[in-house]
């Protein structure tokens, strides 16, 4: 059996059942999410998308136990999210969960280094130095340890948010507009070595994003609209993506 | 989780001295006035061991006052393993100064000094009496006060009044005395010491040798203390040290009242910090970090702060106090300055723990709402303005101590007899007042920017209107930062107008007790005047009235007292009964000499006289006692004589007749002065002099030492200005990309902290003024209130004006931050 297919085989990483939100009461509710019904595959790169206000970076939140539903449920793994306290949320997110945001990634006062390896010393874990040494040469850090983010590029910034969330191993990394503030050549960089990381270290990867260029570096690609998962694409291209969503406009 | 919140504090050096400065000058300031005790202790330990290795047993009188016969010191000698046993003589002796009259306020101290192992005198420059009558010495500072030097001839008199010359041969150190250091001293071989004060025995008597403390004590009966040599130092050091102790504990309230307003500081700039910081925070915990865990890092950087301002204070305290004692040194300061200045363990204790406490402790509420930051706040791209609403909690809690508060002062001041114990429960209810007004502040921010900033919104246009809004905008953060101006200001205010009604208080009281011109008195309330004094002046045209007053102490009711008479018109002061027809067996007693005598209107009281025996008096009248110039007890002046026989007048008061000069009646007063050496004439705007001085003394003083706390305070607003300039940076550049100057956002910022220092001066020039007035009622009955405005006004002005001064770096940062770069970073 190839690694593929074993991959194929093990169950999602992440599956969302009926999930609702609500925001607002009486004349100023707001439903950014109406009963989706979504599941991620473990080992895949799974792009969400939608226009603006679409609900995608709502359920991407839900999905993360940074925010919680009005109702439905989410699992990660086989835990499910509803109801665990805040502590055991935090627990999860410590073992469970990688994060890559659009902006302010890093600690500014810590070096790059120091941020890699933030997460695990937060849980007060040993690094798995083999892995440090591979994420690092995936993203092609080794001579740039040593700065603070300040004394990086922007794609370098967004590279050692990369390495951050690949150094705890978690089940899955939800990255949030991880191109947004790049220009498009580190954009292509970054977005190279998520799919890479999927590739060659079976991880698992949600991204929410609005350009048709990142998403078709994704496996798949799931359609948001008004709160409501429309439609998805499998082995997307730019153009493919791009008709789809304005499609969805129309 | 460690690395990261030390990180955090390496990278922002700037910010964190900023930070610690507050605490830093708090911590010196308490590590300074320990630092200052422990030399001056270690110096009074230093000369009385000194002292003490030269005796083995001393004998002291029971009683302060009382005297030891030369039988004992006989006895004493006579004991085996005594090498050599001296008794000290100590009583008054006036030396004259240059201008023939008896020089200070208080009769010169005579002392024996005796030769052999038992001397302790400090010869600082000639050499001691030796066996030469006719020789003597002075200490240091009567002689630089008189202008004596060695070779000079000096006078003093013995207790007859006659005038005895003497050669000045050396000067002495009295050391670690501080009674010798208010009298002065000079010092005879032991037997012209005991002829010039006539003391009938010793103050002291001094045993070298083997003798035990027990046969001693053995042999001078149990009517004397005994005590080694070692117990004398320890003795003579306490003593000593009292009043440092007392000093020591006032300075140390001053330096509370600094680390408080400290720990407001850090509070807000903790608080500002975690605001700020919120997305790191949320950041941490979106990638794992528990709640504990970001507490546990803000509690740590806070503890760093806290240490590492502590470790500087105490370097400061240190520097502090070794600047205090050269001054003090410089200035001839009557203690010793001269023992090593260091920092002891207890010392560094202390330091570390009140700043590392007062620190953390501070930073625990902002702690605790660092945790409160939702993950998910690492998405938002603008973090969100904490709006703030008055709770009702808030609003109940005010309430509550606002009236506990004022309530407290209320019965204080409406309610208690004026005295301590109502002072201690009006400071009580301004505490609590204050409480509330803390409680309350976030509530009373923005209705008072709105008062203080009418001006500034119609004067400086949008930047005006945008500062006065700004100010009220975190209504929690400035109401911290101005409390912690409010508290100096309130300290200030307060004491200014304690000073002020004191002064007002007084001059009305003096004016009422001292209805005279000129006052003649002995340099101790003894009578020494001879009457023929008075009755010159009163043959004279150019004095209206001429008063005496006679005074001896009597056993009255069982009790000793002051009895004295009268002649000449002074006004009673009747509170009950009446001094018409006061004639033979009858008395006036003051209200609080009658409370101590147990003695009501209409009772009779007993009094052993010196020549009519045991008589009995009837009380016919009851003097205001803060009113009456008349002694305590005052008999008529017929029936005095009769008792007591012809006294001396203990004092004359003296008023000048319409027209004359004062320079003129001056004249005829000293001229018959002149003559009695200890008759010293003191005028009544002299009296008020020495006293404005003392109050403007004290006032610099404390204004000084309150001046610290302002200081913390301002940086606090700086601080929180600088903050708010982080924090508002992008805001800013949209401001200026619309069209704002430079010089418009820069004047922006300094009206805000203007705002901001007006408001704290404003509540706490109330505050200051209302408890200034409370605090005058519990003190002084019948006290008169005054509050100095031009003072008040000036305090606002300054606080403005160095709200202004705090303002300016953090303007000018945000003035050149560029826009293009501002509005991009968010």
């Amino acid at each position: 059996m190839t690694l593929i297919e074993t991959r194929r085989q093990a169950p999602p990483a992440v599956v969302a059942t009926d999930l609702t939100k609500v925001y607002g009461q009486g004349d100023a509710e707001v439903h950014a999410l109406r009963a989706v019904n979504v599941s991620f595959a473990t080992g895949a790169f799974t792009a969400i998308m939608g226009p603006s206000g679409s609900g995608k970076s709502t359920l991407m939140h839900c999905l993360a136990g940074l925010d919680t539903a009005t109702s439905g449920t989410v699992h990660i793994g086989d835990v499910e999210l509803t109801g665990l306290s805040d502590r055991q949320l935090t627990l999860l997110r410590r073992e469970r969960i990688g994060f890559i945001f659009q902006a302010f990634n890093l600690l500014p006062t810590l070096t790059a280094e120091q941020n890699i390896r933030l997460p695990l010393d937060i849980a007060a874990r040993q690094a798995d130095e083999v892995l440090f040494d591979r994420v690092i040469e995936t993203v092609g850090l080794r001579d740039r340890l040593a700065h603070r983010p300040t004394e990086l590029s922007g794609g370098q910034q967004q590279r050692v948010a990369v390495a951050r969330a690949l150094i705890s191993k978690p089940q899955v990394i939800f990255a949030d507009e991880p191109t947004g503030n790049l220009d498009s050549r580190s954009g292509a960089e970054v977005l190279s070595f998520l799919r890479a990381s999927v590739r060659e270290l079976g991880q698992t990867i949600v991204m929410v994003t609005h350009d048709p260029v990142a998403a078709s570096y994704a496996d798949r690609v799931v359609f948001l609209r008004d709160g409501e998962l429309v439609t998805e694409l499998a082995a997307p291209t730019p153009q493919s993506v791009l008709d789809t969503l304005v499609r969805l406009e129309a | 989780m460690l690395r990261t919140a030390l990180a955090g504090l390496r990278a922002h050096r700037l910010r964190l001295l900023l930070t610690s400065l507050a605490i830093m000058l708090g911590v010196g300031f308490i590590a300074g006035t320990f630092v200052l005790n422990d030399t001056v202790q270690a110096g009074f330990a230093q000369r009385v061991t000194a002292d003490a290795g030269k005796v083995g047993v001393a004998v002291l009188p029971a009683k302060a006052e009382g005297t030891i016969p030369r039988e004992v010191l006989e006895r004493v000698r006579a004991l085996p393993g005594v090498t050599d046993a001296q008794g000290l003589i100590r009583a008054s002796a006036p030396v004259l100064g240059k201008d023939g009259k008896a020089a200070g306020n208080l009769p010169t101290t005579a002392l024996s000094i005796v030769r052999g192992p038992l001397d302790r005198t400090d010869v600082v420059s000639g050499t001691g009496p030796g066996t030469d009558d006719g020789a003597a010495v002075l200490d240091e500072n009567t002689a630089k006060a008189q202008g004596f030097r060695i070779g000079d001839t000096i006078t003093v008199l013995d207790p007859g009044q006659g005038r005895h010359s003497f050669r000045l041969v050396g000067l002495i150190d009295t050391g670690v005395d501080q009674m010798l250091a208010y009298t002065g001293a000079v010092g005879f071989t032991p037997a012209v010491a005991q002829r010039m004060t006539g003391a009938k025995g010793f103050a002291e008597i001094d045993v070298a040798g083997t003798v035990t403390k027990q046969a001693v004590a053995a042999a001078t009966g149990g009517s004397y203390k005994v005590k080694t040599g070692a117990e004398l130092a320890d003795d003579l050091a306490r003593a000593a040290g009292v009043e440092t102790k007392m000093f020591t504990l006032g300075l140390l309230m001053f330096g509370v009242v600094a680390m408080m307003v400290a720990a407001l500081v850090i509070y807000n700039t903790f608080n500002i910090l975690v605001a700020q910081r919120t997305r790191e925070m949320a950041l941490l915990r979106c990638i794992g970090a528990t709640r504990g865990q970001v507490f546990g890092s803000i509690v740590l950087e806070s503890a760093a702060v806290g240490l590492l301002a502590s470790v500087l204070g105490l370097l400061i305290g240190y520097g502090l106090a070794a600047l205090t004692l050269t001054v003090l040194a410089a200035f001839d300061a009557p203690l010793p300055t001269d023992a090593g200045v260091s920092l002891t363990p207890v010392t560094i204790g202390i330091g570390l723990a009140v700043g590392l406490a007062v620190t953390v402790c501070a930073a625990l509420l902002p702690a605790r709402s660092a945790t409160r930051v939702p993950p998910i706040a690492a998405l938002r791209s603008q973090p969100e303005e904490r709006t703030f609403r008055a709770g009702l909690v808030r609003a109940g809690f005010a309430a509550l101590f606002l009236v506990a508060g004022l309530g407290t002062t209320g019965a204080g001041v409406f309610v208690l007899e004026p005295g301590e114990a109502s002072l201690f429960v009006v400071m009580a209810g301004g505490a609590l007042t204050f409480l509330a007004v803390l409680i309350l502040g976030p509530v009373l921010v923005r209705p008072l920017s709105a008062v203080v900033g009418w001006v500034p919104r119609r004067l400086f246009g949008v930047p005006g209107r945008l500062a006065v809004d700004n100010s009220g905008r975190n209504p929690r953060r400035a109401a911290t930062t101005t409390v912690a101006l409010t508290i100096g200001v309130t300290l200030m205010t307060l004491i200014t107008v304690v000073t002020a009604s004191t002064r007002l208080t007084m001059t009305v009281k003096l004016d009422e007790q001292f209805p005279v011109d000129y006052l003649l008195a002995g340099q101790e309330r003894d009578s020494v005047i001879p009457r023929s004094v008075a009755e010159e002046l009163r043959g004279r045209p150019e004095l209206a009235s001429v008063a005496q007053i006679r005074e001896v102490e009597a056993t009255v009711a069982g009790k000793r007292a002051d009895v004295g008479t009268y002649s000449g018109g002074i006004e009673p002061y009747v509170t009950a009964g009446s001094m018409k027809a006061f004639g033979a067996g009858q008395v006036a007693l003051d209200d609080v000499t009658a409370e101590r005598l147990g003695a009501r209107l209409g009772d009779t009281v007993t009094m052993r006289t010196r020549h009519a025996g045991t008589v009995a008096l009837k009380v016919v009248a009851l003097l205001d006692g803060n009113q009456s110039s008349l002694p305590p007890v005052t008999v008529a002046e017929q029936a005095f004589e009769s008792y007591f026989g012809a006294v001396p007048d203990s004092r004359v008061m003296v008023t000048i007749a319409d027209g004359v000069p004062p320079e003129r009646a001056r004249a005829v007063v000293d001229a018959a002065a002149a003559p009695y050496p200890t008759v010293q004439v003191s005028s009544s705007t002299e009296v008020r002099g020495q006293f404005d001085e003392t109050l403007d003394m004290m006032l610099m003083i404390i204004t000084g030492l309150l001046g610290l706390a302002i200081l913390i305070s301002l940086l606090g607003i700086a601080n929180t200005l600088s903050l708010s300039v982080h924090e508002r940076t992008r805001e800013s550049a949209l401001l200026r990309a619309l069209g704002l100057t430079r010089p418009q956002l820069r004047r922006m910022l300094s009206v805000e902290a203007l705002i901001l220092g007006l408001i704290g001066a404003l509540v706490g020039v109330v505050l200051g003024v209302v408890f200034g007035w409370a605090a005058m009622r519990a003190m002084v009955d019948g006290a008169l209130f005054t509050a100095p405005v031009a003072q008040i006004v000036l305090f606002v002005v300054l606080s403005g004006v160095a709200g202004v001064l705090a303002a300016v770096l953090p303007a000018r940062r945000a003035a050149r931050a560029s826009i293009v770069g501002s509005l991009a970073t968010g």
